[in-house]
């Protein structure tokens, strides 16, 4: 209990003991001297001054002379006082020390058996007296401590689920720390994280192996100077114009592709994502990631080889079926009979659908890779649209079907590539002409609506069945009801058309008798003419024009 | 026309259209001189006294591509003021535009023409060079 006490809270002892003091009547060896130690020194006292009077009696006798008696006896009397006085006062001193010991919280200590005092009972007094301060004192104490210790082990408990918490908090962090550390690791991209200056803070295993730099050399340089970039003609990309710089000043997400050059200025191309990080509506850093794209730049190289490799090899045999069935059929090898004709005029046809089919296939391999060049000029729709008609009239005339031409006045000069948008309208009115009954109607009208040119092919034809409205635009198909009556076609010509407005910033969708659908998805009924038949195909593109794009390859090359 | 026939060099890797073509021409009054490889061709130029009239190339021979046949062609002087009409199955605008602007006169895609169509244009091309001259 004390031991206790004094090791988990020495101060509220101390507090304590001073005010049980005041509280117990703590005997003063002044104030209440026990019995037999007056008697002991009424003895001394009284024995001294029998001796002093005796002698002064004999001095009397044997001198005769009654004042060197006197003289004897006050002198005696004198030693005799101080002698007391001093044995009081040497009493009260110990008596003092010893005491001290107490008041310094020691009260198992006795100070009886301290001082050998068997004349006064003084020490023995003073250790009952201790006695009852000690029983008093514990037992305030005791209360005290009870208090105090019922307080600390809740304030303990209270630190205990608290040191807990913060135990789990750390632990928590230290998984979080582990997982992150694990993921950038296992990323296959290159992530550096930098400050707002460009400093590097983090930088994982990948960017370690794309840069050649490691992450102890690279951690705290400037990530601009650390790993240069270049453009695709090897300038060197100055620091404003790098992405992760962007990120920082404008706190956007930049993407990009560049060189990087390695440490050991060995290349590397790669695509960039930089991405700010903000806070409290500052940007505090930022992260780049960046992937190894040479291998993609390959393939896409290996690609554009295969379609033209295949467009050469695929065309030259296409050509030659073509040429000799032409000269055939001419009479070149002489006249044939009609049969004869028949049947090479069925190879002649058979072999142009070939022709298409491969011509249609190079160009949407030439669209789903990306690759295509849209090239924009100022075009006129009026002379574009009566180029595209000419060559359609071959066939509509042949089904003596009427096309008739609206086309919007004062329509300005809109940037579009002549080449592809040509390509549309050739399909959706070869399309119109090809599944419209002969003396069917064909009509093109071109109108500008708001900020858009919208352009709509119609025919009063076959028209598209309600179970084909979502697959229209989807590659190879073809509706059921038209494969019957025209066993031609490689349901290729929407599906490039949809592909050639969307990467030209436009919009394509239909209506037919029953509905109409935007871009494959269905919406309401939209602007069909009351009891008209056939099928309306319409597309919008912005009149602020086609944005340029670098590529590698045009259609039908 | 002239008093004579006039001449047409074919520089094309592909016999079976090297034969079409030729048989074609001699059918519209033009003499064919046909070659299925570059090399060939151009050595058959520079020991000739006599020049076609024109030269129909294709851009993808065995032996080199169309862009070093203009380079070869274009070192014999005589020879570098003959029209050339490419007539090819790769027509990739830089393909294009690079032999346009070695000189030659036109790039046609082979499958696109009917060989109908194909010999009016060579004959033009004949008659502009001749008028220039």
């Amino acid at each position: 209990m004390d031991s206790q006490n004094s090791q988990s809270s020495p101060r509220s002892a101390d507090q304590i003991l001073p005010k049980s003091i005041n509280n117990v009547n703590l005997p003063y060896p002044g104030k209440k001297i026990p019995m037999n130690i007056k008697y002991k020194l009424l003895l001394i006292t009284g024995f001294s001054a029998l001796t002093i009077a005796v002698l002064s009696v004999f001095i009397y006798f044997s001198f005769r002379s009654f004042n060197l008696a006197i003289e004897y006896f006050m002198v005696g009397l004198i030693v005799t006082f101080v002698l007391v006085v001093i044995i009081i006062v040497e009493l009260i001193a110990r008596l003092r020390k010893k005491t001290g010991m107490i008041t310094k919280g020691n009260l198992d200590y006795k100070v009886g058996t301290q001082i050998r005092d068997s004349t006064t009972q003084l020490p023995k007094s003073f250790d009952d007296a201790t006695e009852k301060l000690k029983a008093s004192y514990f037992e305030d104490l005791e209360k005290k401590v009870q208090e105090k210790t019922k307080t600390l082990t809740q304030r303990m408990e209270e630190l205990n689920s608290e040191r807990q918490k913060i135990k789990e908090a750390e632990e928590k962090a230290l998984i979080e720390e582990a997982k992150e550390e694990a993921t950038l690791i296992s990323i296959g991209e290159g992530v550096v994280v930098t400050d707002p200056q460009g400093k590097i803070l983090v930088f994982n295993h990948a960017a370690e192996q794309m840069t050649n730099w490691t992450a102890s050399e690279a951690v705290g340089q400037f990530w601009f100077e650390t790993v240069p970039a270049m453009d695709e003609k090897g300038y060197l990309i100055p620091r404003k114009d790098r992405d992760m710089y962007k990120a920082l000043t404008t706190g956007k997400k930049v993407f990009s592709q560049s060189i990087y050059l390695q440490k050991g200025s060995e290349k590397i191309t790669v695509a960039i994502t930089a991405t700010p990080i903000i806070f409290k509506h500052r940007v505090i850093g930022a992260v780049q990631v960046f992937r190894d794209i040479s291998r993609e730049k390959e393939v896409d190289r290996m690609k554009t080889e295969f379609i033209s490799l295949a467009s050469h090899q695929l065309r030259t045999p296409l050509s030659a079926v073509k040429w000799f069935c032409e000269m055939l059929l001419n009479g070149d090898a002489g006249e044939l009979n009609p049969e004869q004709k028949e049947y090479a005029k069925n190879v002649s046809d058979s072999n142009e659908r070939m022709i298409s089919l491969v011509n249609s296939l190079l160009n949407i391999s030439r669209i789903e890779s990306g690759r295509i060049i849209i090239d924009p000029k100022p075009t006129n729709m009026n002379k574009l649209i009566s180029e595209v008609i000419t060559e359609i009239k071959v066939k509509s005339d042949a089904k003596k079907q009427q096309i008739i031409v609206s086309v919007h006045s004062n329509l300005p000069l809109i940037n579009i590539d002549p080449q592809l948008i040509r390509e549309v309208y050739v399909n959706l009115l070869t399309n119109a002409s090809k599944y419209t009954p002969p003396g069917g109607e064909i009509s093109v009208f071109i109108s500008k609506k708001g900020d858009e040119l919208t352009s709509q092919v119609s025919d009063n034809g076959y028209g598209i069945p309600k179970k084909g409205y979502d697959k229209i635009f989807q590659k190879f198909y073809r509706g059921e009801n038209i494969v019957k009556i025209e066993p031609e076609g490689n349901g290729l010509g929407l599906y490039l058309a949809k592909a050639i407005i969307e990467s030209s910033g436009g919009k394509i969708w239909f209506s037919s008798s029953g509905g109409s659908v935007l871009g494959g998805e269905s919406t309401e009924e939209k602007g069909l003419p009351a009891g008209r038949q056939g099928t309306s195909f319409y597309f919008s593109l912005p009149l602020s024009g086609t944005q340029a794009k670098k590529g590698e390859v045009t259609l039908n090359s | 026309m002239g008093k004579q026939k006039p001449t047409i060099m074919v520089v094309e890797d592909e016999i079976l259209l090297l034969q079409a073509i030729s048989k074609k021409l001699e059918l519209n009054g033009i003499t064919a001189i046909p070659y299925s490889n570059g090399r060939d061709a151009i050595d058959y130029l520079d020991n000739l006294s006599k020049l076609p009239d024109a030269i129909w190339l294709d851009y993808q021979l065995k032996d080199m591509d169309g862009l070093e046949f203009m380079g070869q062609l274009k070192k014999n002087e005589k020879c570098a003021q003959i029209p050339v009409i490419v007539v090819s199955n790769s027509a990739s605008e830089d393909k294009v535009n690079s032999m346009l602007a070695l000189g030659a006169k036109r790039y046609l895609l082979k499958a696109e023409y009917r060989l109908d169509e194909l010999i009016p244009i060579m004959k033009r091309f004949i008659a502009e060079n001749k008028t220039q001259a």
